[in-house]
């Protein structure tokens, strides 16, 4: 039961990962890109991570940091690209 | 597990190719920044397939310490593009 | 009050890093995180604090949804709005607020003005009239 629903979670951690990095390939806007991005690595990589979590159990507290910091990280990246990667429009900083 | 791991190298193809093939740089970065989290948790997936839970560690130190080299790095960019455009 | 939630933060992290509760390690903990320097800004109130952590864990299944609503109905419309910042909050806060709005895949926070205006960068399915 529990191998089912780590396949499940893992097999949905992989499809977002596929949907969202593929849109890396065309023509749009950075900031698109980086939309799709946060589906394909923040939600894909979490769900990946529960997949190993319900695993393997016993290492909780090293999995949940790494859920964690996978959280923050990667929406602050996405944050931070976007703040750089787009022109100032009327005032600096 | 080993299918796994195997779409995941399959899904890591796609920012490299991306980044080879794309001269602008911050859909380059966008491809860096997608290449260093998938790498990572390959990492840990690795750990599980191996049942070698020392792999793990490194992988959660690496997803903890983040992709704070990725930020300063646009920061720099960023400046680098507006001291060349005036 | 909220200064204590800054303790409770570096211990949490303490615990999940080393996954040992026995007394010398507790001991450990609690000294380390008593003396790392503490920044001297006003820490906010402990009602907010407990109300945004609380839109935190409310925005993890909000943000699946949004995941499975992009790949089921294509969104190929961008559109740059303006949202309101809410008002007196301090930076933590904002940083949690910028946190929120950009983990949700369907908005990301593109820049913040000091007089309290995000610029959030959104998909849609139909374009902006």
């Amino acid at each position: 039961m529990i191998n089912i629903l780590s396949d499940g979670c893992m097999i949905i951690g992989l499809v977002f990962w596929f949907w969202g990095t593929w849109p890396l390939l065309g023509q749009r806007s950075v900031l698109y890109k980086l939309h799709s991005l946060s589906v394909a690595d923040t939600l894909g990589s979490m769900a990946i991570v529960m997949g190993l979590l319900l695993r393997i159990p016993h290492e909780w507290p090293l999995l949940l940091l790494a859920l964690i910091s996978l959280a923050i990280w990667n929406t602050v990246l996405g944050y931070v690209l976007a703040y750089c990667s787009t022109r100032e429009i009327g005032h600096d900083g | 597990m080993t299918a796994v791991i195997l779409a995941m190298i399959a899904a890591l193809l796609i920012p490299m190719v991306e980044a080879f093939q794309d001269e602008d740089i911050w859909q380059r970065m966008l491809a860096f920044a997608s290449i260093a989290t998938k790498t990572s948790v390959m990492i840990l997936a690795v750990s599980v397939l191996r049942d070698d839970w020392m792999i793990g560690v490194v992988g959660v130190l690496i997803l903890s310490v983040g992709n704070a080299a990725l930020m300063l790095l646009a920061h720099v960019i960023k400046r680098l593009n507006e001291v060349t455009e005036g | 009050m909220a200064g204590y939630l800054n303790l409770l933060l570096r211990l949490t992290i303490w615990f999940l890093l080393t996954a040992d509760l026995s007394w010398d390690n507790l001991l450990l903990g609690v000294t380390i995180a008593v003396l790392l320097p503490r920044g001297a800004t006003n820490p906010g109130t402990l009602k907010d604090w407990l109300y945004t952590l609380g839109e935190v864990v409310a925005a993890i299944p909000q943000a699946y949804k949004e995941a499975f609503e992009i790949m089921i109905y294509p969104h190929h419309h961008e559109a740059i709005t303006l949202e309101r910042a809410k008002p007196r909050r301090t930076p933590s806060l904002l940083f949690l607020d910028i946190f929120l709005i950009t983990f949700t895949p369907k908005t990301i926070v593109q820049h913040y003005c000091e007089q309290g205006w995000y610029e959030v960068h959104r998909i849609q399915r139909r374009p902006t009239p």
